[in-house]
């Protein structure tokens, strides 16, 4: 049997993050970045799968938390997009990473890290992310006869922290992400869902978890997932 | 880098349908004009709506305001696709 991640952390900004880790020492060694807000929550456990499927190849994955979110003890509404930037450059000096493998919006936080081999699944752009998120409002607002439209909330956001489907975004956060676009590096692999019909280096069997209204789990995109960042890895 | 293949808006409406709801190919496949969607299915709750308008801007390249969006539009699988085909031709 595969052993479970273990409970590690990295130091951000004089405070310890929690970053699950290999159970074991290992060799090849790779860093999770996870999705931004819900996408993160309803591919968490899909994630998981993935650091043990990499285990059981001899690659040890590390998924750290982002700052605000998950078992951080930082308020959200302080966090900026820059501080992800440099929590997940932090996250990998400490543990030794070149190779990073983000996951949808995940990927805005490590576009400073162009020295890095990047694995990328589905990237979204900061913008995208923050649409679905104020749709959402839109349409609690309505439900409660408030008459608020995309155009309203975004020039709220701007002025004062703005609560998005149960997330409070600080105004820095808010304007960051809706200018964050997709980066590109020196050295990446596009990897999508075989149901995408966008570009890529490689397709996976799977589903497409952060759209659907409940996390859920897919055992055998997690292994598919491994396998997949194992082979990279390992070139 | 394999290049971007171009999907009819019904094609794109039934991939993200799928994607949202977790449902096979040939689950979506027997989606017809007339099957009946907000309501009907519990999987698509506000949150998920806002997730399907965000999938079908980003797929087909086209962008949704906030009053085209009404309670009609989610009434039925043809509606939806009826717009898709609309808003591509904008």
């Amino acid at each position: 049997m595969t052993p479970a991640p273990a409970f590690g952390t990295y130091e951000f900004a004089g405070r310890k993050e929690l970053c699950l880790c290999p159970s074991t020492p290992l060799a090849h060694r790779v860093m999770l970045v996870p999705p931004l807000f819900d996408e993160m929550n309803r591919m968490r456990r899909m994630l998981v799968g993935v650091l043990e499927a990499l285990e059981g190849l001899s690659v040890g994955g590390f998924l750290p938390d982002l700052p605000g979110t998950n078992e951080s003890q930082v308020a959200l509404d302080r966090v900026t997009l820059s501080d992800w930037q440099d929590a997940m450059a932090a996250c990998a000096r400490q543990h030794g990473i070149s190779h990073i493998a983000s996951f949808r919006g995940g990927v805005l936080t490590v576009s400073g890290l162009n020295a890095a081999n990047h694995w990328i699944f589905t990237p979204a752009k900061g913008a995208a992310i923050l649409r679905t998120m104020l749709r959402t409002k839109v349409a609690a607002d309505r439900e409660s006869g408030l008459n608020t439209s995309i155009a309203d909330l975004t020039i709220r956001a701007g002025k004062a922290p703005l609560e998005l489907a149960g997330n409070i975004i600080g105004s820095e956060l808010f304007a960051q992400l809706d200018a964050a676009d997709i980066p590109t590096f020196e050295s990446q692999n596009v990897v999508r869902l075989e149901s995408d019909n966008k570009p890529s280096d490689r397709q996976i069997t799977g589903s497409a978890l952060w759209l659907r209204a409940e996390p859920d789990d897919d055992p055998a995109m997690s292994l598919a997932i491994g396998r997949d960042i194992a082979e990279w890895v390992k070139q | 880098m394999q290049n971007e293949v171009d999907l009819t808006p019904e094609a794109a409406v039934r991939a993200v349908m799928r994607d949202i709801l977790g449902l096979s190919a040939e689950q979506v496949s027997e989606f017809t004009a007339d099957t009946e969607l907000f309501g009907a299915l519990p999987e698509l709750d506000s949150m998920a709506v806002a997730g399907l308008l965000t999938e079908l801007e980003d797929r087909l390249d086209i962008v949704i305001d906030d009053d085209e969006v009404d309670g009609e539009l989610f009434e039925t699988f043809g509606n939806l696709v009826a717009f898709a085909e609309m808003k591509v031709t904008e």
